[in-house]
């Protein structure tokens, strides 16, 4: 035992030597999550933030005027162009020139004193399905907002109606990406990167060399694995560092929990690439193998972007299947709500069982396969 | 004197396919054994079954005196094995090379530095231990891969086409080097379908559609067949085999 477990050490600080003497696929490890989260922070961020928006307005009055300035000084709007009312108003959308055109009647002022008789209308570009319906709500609310606040208008009682927002109040999309990134990139580096290492060693011939040697099958899938759970770990910690000081993402729940759990996530995710690798028999698949069979039904099925329960019934038992849906209920479960192992039981022991059934498949097949 | 490997009736079948064939053999201690044939006529085969990689059908066989079907574990820990493709990883240097697998075999500390001493010394490979392995020549290669395969002091050596496309200088340095492992009590186990190579053998076996149809030295294959090059002696052989197997 004492000398397999110094087999085991010695093989994986092979492991990790291949790693740390290349610097630039070190570098890509370390630095993918980072950006990542920039890109889906800033550039992919879904918030409407100083939106381009255009006013029709036939007369000016000093409701309009209202209307206009608080709306421009709003965070959420910029108000780019006063127009003069034209007969077509899809205009200033075929030029881009905006996404949403508010168009105010021209007795605004008068019909604001009478009960019911004001009306506007909000035109909103839908090509993107997405932007186009949280213009439509930002437009919708500000201006409501605004007449209800400073034009003393009052809200016509149908039904005191609430709604209050929890665990993410400001609908801030950091709190959102955050766990997603962690279900991605932990699963890249556990099933993409040990795929191509071991099919790595297939295809240049030095796993049967391996073999010769005393190291038993089970060292040396111990030895390749152990690094690289160590460097999952090292980007789990990097995402929550970053989403914590750049984005302001608290976690909410117990810290040592979410780590737990993702382990058990990256012990799923390592059993997925040692299948791969049994299966692949050059890198190239292993990678495109990888991609198909884990990146995609993650980034597409796991509750990351779409909601699982929107799906139709096919897709909705697919992602049934997929580790990283149980994970991402985890995640969000922890960092969000701040839930422990008593709601989250259910999901990791899915989690968990996955893990073994697929780490028990693989190992017998790696182990036939030499 | 003592046996290095023995096999007695070893067979090995692949569904309907005999790829050994009642293989039953006797190898000393500090012999050169030649093991001759041509692609596929198994001796890929008998190699794995003899290394404990590949469980035979039948028949049995110890090497190192360990039984080569309970006891692969401990046959593992006393044989190297020097594959015709090299192995060894591009991205270490010729050092870290070494020291792996010394550690794979559970050498350290002291043992282990002594060790990469002699072995640097013997196959001159001193001067190139800082060096990244792909960047040193294919020659070179080949030795650190032999000095990977002898570091941990095997009882045997098995060499699969050891010197396939190097140069006739460093082929001849290397089988120098081969004759002072052998000399030093070392059994080498050596495959070939080079003639030239099989010439610095001590015995040679030839081995055809998986069954033993020669097993004699050098010269005494040669007077037996009378020919003056073994290459005429293993053309002359397979054809034989070959005829008798079709005529039975």
């Amino acid at each position: 035992m004492n000398a397999s477990l110094r087999r085991i050490a010695v093989a994986a600080r092979k492991e990790f030597l291949h790693i740390i003497r290349d610097p630039q696929s070190l570098f890509i490890v370390i630095m993918l999550p980072v950006v990542m989260m920039f890109l889906y922070g800033y550039a992919l961020n879904a918030d409407i933030h100083n939106a381009e928006l255009v006013i029709e307005q036939p007369v000016p009055s000093p409701a309009a005027r209202v209307l206009e300035s608080r709306l421009d000084g709003s965070p959420f709007f910029a108000v780019t162009q006063i127009l003069p009312p034209s007969s077509d108003p899809t205009q200033v959308f075929r030029a881009r020139h905006t996404r949403a055109l508010l168009r105010l009647p021209p007795d605004l002022d008068a019909g604001l004193r009478r009960p019911g008789a004001a009306s506007m209308q909000v035109v909103v570009d839908g090509s993107d399905p997405n932007v186009g319906a949280q213009m439509r709500a930002a437009v919708e609310g500000a201006t409501q907002k605004i007449l209800l606040d400073h034009l003393n208008m009052k809200p016509p009682k149908i039904l005191d109606q609430r709604t209050v927002v929890l665990y993410n109040p400001q609908q801030r999309s950091a709190l959102f990406f955050v766990p997603g990134l962690m279900a991605i990139i932990l699963l890249m580096i556990s099933a993409l990167l040990t795929s191509i290492a071991i099919t790595k060693e297939k295809e240049t011939g030095t796993l049967s060399q391996l073999l010769i040697t005393p190291l038993r099958p089970r060292e040396i899938i111990a030895g390749k694995l152990l690094p690289y759970v160590a460097l999952a770990s090292l980007d789990g910690i990097l995402i929550l560092t970053v989403g914590y000081l750049v984005f302001g993402v608290r976690v909410a729940g117990s810290v040592t929990f979410l780590a737990l759990c993702s382990l058990a996530y990256i012990f799923t995710a390592l059993s997925i690439g040692l299948l791969i690798s049994t299966l692949a028999k050059r890198q190239l698949h292993a990678m495109m193998m990888t991609q198909l069979a884990t990146m995609l039904p993650t980034v597409m099925l796991s509750g990351f972007i779409f909601p699982v329960s929107s799906m139709p019934m096919v897709l909705r038992g697919i992602s049934h299947i997929v580790p990283a849906t149980y994970y991402l209920q985890i995640v969000r479960g922890i960092i969000l709500k701040g839930v422990g192992l008593h709601e989250l039981w259910i999901p990791l022991l899915v989690l968990c069982a996955q893990g073994i059934l697929l780490f028990m498949i693989s190992v017998f097949k790696f182990r036939v396969k030499l | 004197m003592e046996t290095s490997i023995e096999t007695r009736d070893l067979t090995r079948r692949f569904g309907d396919f005999v790829a050994v064939d009642r293989l039953t053999l006797r190898v000393e201690r500090g012999e050169v054994f030649g093991f001759l044939g041509a692609n596929g006529a198994g001796k890929t085969t008998a190699i794995r079954m003899l290394c404990g990689l590949l469980q035979p059908s039948s028949g049995s066989g110890k090497v190192a005196g360990c039984d080569i079907q309970t006891e692969t574990d401990r046959i593992r820990s006393r044989i190297g094995y020097m594959p015709q493709k090299f192995a060894l990883y591009p991205d270490f240097s010729v050092e870290m090379n070494l020291q792996l697998y010394g550690g794979l075999y559970g050498l350290q500390g002291d043992v282990l530095r002594t060790r990469m001493e002699t072995v640097g010394k013997l196959l001159s490979l001193e001067p190139l231990l800082s060096r990244r392995t792909d960047s040193i020549p294919w020659g070179w290669q080949q030795r650190l891969n032999l000095a990977c395969a002898i570091l941990h002091q095997p009882e045997i050596v098995f060499l699969d086409e050891p010197t396939a496309s190097v140069d006739p200088v460093s082929r001849r340095q290397f089988w120098d080097i081969i004759a002072e492992l052998a000399a030093s009590g070392t059994t080498i186990f050596v495959t070939s379908h080079y003639m030239d190579e099989v010439e610095y053998c001590g015995r040679v076996a030839i081995l055809v559609q998986g069954g033993l149809a020669a097993l004699d030295s050098p010269a005494g294959l040669k007077k037996t067949y009378g020919h003056t090059s073994l290459g005429d002696v293993f053309l002359d052989v397979v054809e034989r085999a070959q005829t008798r197997g079709t005529a039975a």
